[in-house]
């Protein structure tokens, strides 16, 4: 417990110095700013202003990382309230009752109810990670390759049942990222592998390069397909505060969401998508009246939004105690680290402790200022999301080169984005999700390096993964959810589930 | 691709369907992924060589491919949407436009003809209009990624020498 708070006084003595909250605040400011724009998730945004956090040092460079992330996230709900546009996969619960509330004049609660919501999930989500961190991390330490394997197999596991969509297609892009990772020098020969004789890729495909392609390029195809109907939401925005009967009706989803995100933001596999389904699902089987969700009950907005901040957070802990990275965000964040000579995993903490406690403290600091500074400024908001699509795009696109190009000072990288913005393109005429694709690429290289060590050692007998009880465990239960998911009743509940 | 399939929405051809095309790309990316790392050793599970997990994943992949392929015969699969071309192809051309001329001509020259360029992707395209953004954004861009933060991105070498 005095562990805890002294950690934590660190943290703040390190995230309060004036830089820090400057960069905490531009980070925020700018993260919202891109993240509203529509079709841009935080995925996009945060590869788009990787190069910002270049000239700092470090604990700096990732605290204005995780002011960008969480703007991003804000951003991402403040467009699917008032346009109706989710900005990516966890909030288009929001755009169900968040988008109602706004044709009904009360877009201002909404988006008030939404930060403070998030306010409450992230001070309580920082808590958690504060608490737990610094125990898992010691697990982390008994860890071997055969169980670091297990539990990445676990999170592909999790990310394919999570996908929408057929499961085969899940498999089929979890494995699409796999091969891809295999792409560049071999780990221990050095021998240059389907790198097809380009220098450019001996280290592998970019991730940022990868994730700014399919999301960011192959989004923007996508929408100048579809004629524009984007329904800005004219007229009032209404008041930002929550009346009093608001703010009660609100308090029980927020303190479950809370609870529900935190839970399934710490699954390898991007649980914490699950999260903001997960609570409109819960509070609308706990409403005294289920007939309001959808027309713009604010249950419906508080308690997604409350999930899907909580699960943004505390993804955060599988990256930093066992340095695996849960999501495409969390892989960002690990470019980023690398780039600054952090390596993420068990020892950030015991290395780098004032790094390790002053990011996590200004992610508080981060949710707080959120909340300060985009009440204010949801009018520029509205106004910047009535820009037309046409000029829009190409301001996006814009913004994309010279990140992706500042990024390595190269412009092959830019030839990647393009080639990789295209293939983002046939995927989605094919019907292929990418996100699982990037968490396959994301783990592909660690689960390659953990496969050959757990092997080496065990004389190349797989015996190994079932032997160890931790690893037979994971491998146990990954199988689990697959079988589980491949279930004709459970088949049946996922697409229905994924259709609300 | 040609839309002269007429909306007999239940069963599309079958090179209409979305789940067969599919499963084709997805095999014909494993062949030459397979192709491709041919030369590389396998070596042994106990000492694995580079070419052990790219064969291993390619093989997989081929043959979740022909899974595809075959619930494409099995299950009646969503019919294949409309290929668009200008769009794909002039935001490609933006951007690598942009890659070739950020280097030896700066920002001050990709900025305009990357948008430009990008602006015709869109029906929508209104000369002045995408004019006034090109170099509206150009100078922004200039002016955040330059100067407020530095970023070593070249803004005229043929003119400033930087």
């Amino acid at each position: 417990m005095f562990d805890l708070i002294g950690n934590l006084s660190l943290g703040f003595a390190t995230a309060l110095s004036p830089v820090n909250l400057l960069l905490a605040f531009v980070g925020c400011l700018v993260g919202t700013l891109i993240g509203v724009l529509p079709g841009i998730g935080p995925i996009a945004t945060i590869a788009m202003l990787l190069p910002l956090t270049f000239k700092v040092d470090p604990t700096s460079a990732l605290i204005m990382l995780a002011g960008i992330y969480y703007g991003a996230q804000y951003g991402g709900s403040t467009t699917a309230i008032l346009v109706n546009i989710p900005g990516e996969a966890t909030s288009v619960v929001t755009t169900l009752d968040g988008h109602a509330m706004a044709r009904k004049g009360q877009a201002g609660i909404a988006l008030g109810i939404a930060a403070i919501g998030s306010f409450f999930a992230g001070t309580v989500a920082t808590l958690v990670i504060a608490a737990i961190g610094a125990p898992l991390t010691k697990l982390a330490l008994l860890f071997g390759p055969a169980e670091y394997f297990g539990l990445m197999v676990l999170g592909l596991g999790l990310a394919i049942v999570l996908a929408r969509g057929s499961v085969l297609k899940a498999v089929v892009m979890v494995v699409f990222g796999l091969l891809l990772s295999t792409v560049g020098q071999d780990l221990e020969t050095g021998q240059e592998r389907l790198t097809l004789g380009f220098d450019d890729l001996a280290d592998g495909i970019d991730f940022a390069v990868l994730a700014m392609g399919v999301f960011g390029i192959a989004e923007i195809l996508r929408n100048l397909e579809s004629p524009e109907t984007r329904n800005v939401v004219r007229g009032h925005i209404g008041r930002l505060l929550p009346s009093l009967a608001d703010l009660r009706r609100s308090f029980g989803p927020i303190v479950r969401a809370t609870g529900l995100g935190s839970m399934l933001g710490i699954l390898p596999g991007n649980g914490a998508v699950l999260a903001p389904f997960a609570s409109y699902t819960l509070e609308k089987k706990l409403a005294k009246d289920p007939s309001r969700f959808g027309k713009g009950a604010i249950e419906g907005v508080a308690g997604p939004e409350a999930a899907n901040n909580a699960g943004a957070q505390t993804a955060f802990i599988p990256l930093l105690t066992l340095g695996i990275p849960p999501n495409a965000v969390m892989a960002l964040m690990v470019g980023a680290m690398t780039i600054h000579g952090v390596i993420p995993g068990p020892l950030v903490m015991t290395k780098n402790p004032s790094l390790f406690w002053g990011m996590i403290t200004s992610m508080w600091i981060g949710n707080l200022m959120l909340l300060i500074i985009n009440l204010p400024l949801i009018g520029l908001w509205v106004r910047l999301l009535k820009v037309p699509y046409r000029l829009l795009y190409v301001m996006i696109l814009l913004f994309c080169c010279i990140g992706i190009y500042s990024i390595n000072n190269n412009p092959s990288d830019v030839y990647f984005m393009a080639f990789f913005g295209l293939v983002g393109y046939v995927l989605i005429k094919l019907g292929l999700e990418a996100a699982p694709m990037l968490l396959g690429f994301v783990l592909g290289r660690l689960m390659e390096e953990k496969l050959r060590q757990a092997l080496a050692l065990s004389e190349g007998s797989f015996m190994t993964f079932v032997e160890r009880p931790v690893s037979a465990a994971l491998l146990l239960l990954a199988l689990a959810i697959m079988v589980i998911a491949v279930l004709p009743t459970v088949r049946k509940g996922r697409e229905e589930a994924f259709q609300e | 691709m040609a839309p002269n399939e007429t909306t007999s929405a239940r069963s599309p051809a079958m090179w209409m369907r979305q789940d067969f095309v599919a499963g084709l790309v997805v095999i014909a990316v494993a062949v030459f992924a397979f192709w491709q790392a041919a030369d590389l050793p396998i070596g042994t599970l106990g000492g694995m060589g580079p070419g052990m997990l790219p064969k291993s994943l390619a093989v997989l992949f081929g043959l979740l491919g022909a899974l595809l392929v075959l619930d494409a015969f099995v299950e009646t699969s969503v019919p294949l949407e409309p290929w668009s071309i200008r769009g794909p192809v002039l935001v490609a051309l933006a951007i690598v436009a942009f890659g070739l001329t950020v280097r030896p001509l700066g920002l001050v020259v990709a900025g305009p003809v990357a948008i430009v360029i990008a602006a015709f992707a869109s029906d929508e395209v209104r000369w002045v209009e995408t004019a006034a953004v090109g170099v509206l954004m150009t100078v922004v861009c200039i002016g955040l990624f330059k100067f407020a933060l530095g970023l070593p991105i070249p803004l005229a070498p043929w003119l400033i020498g930087y």
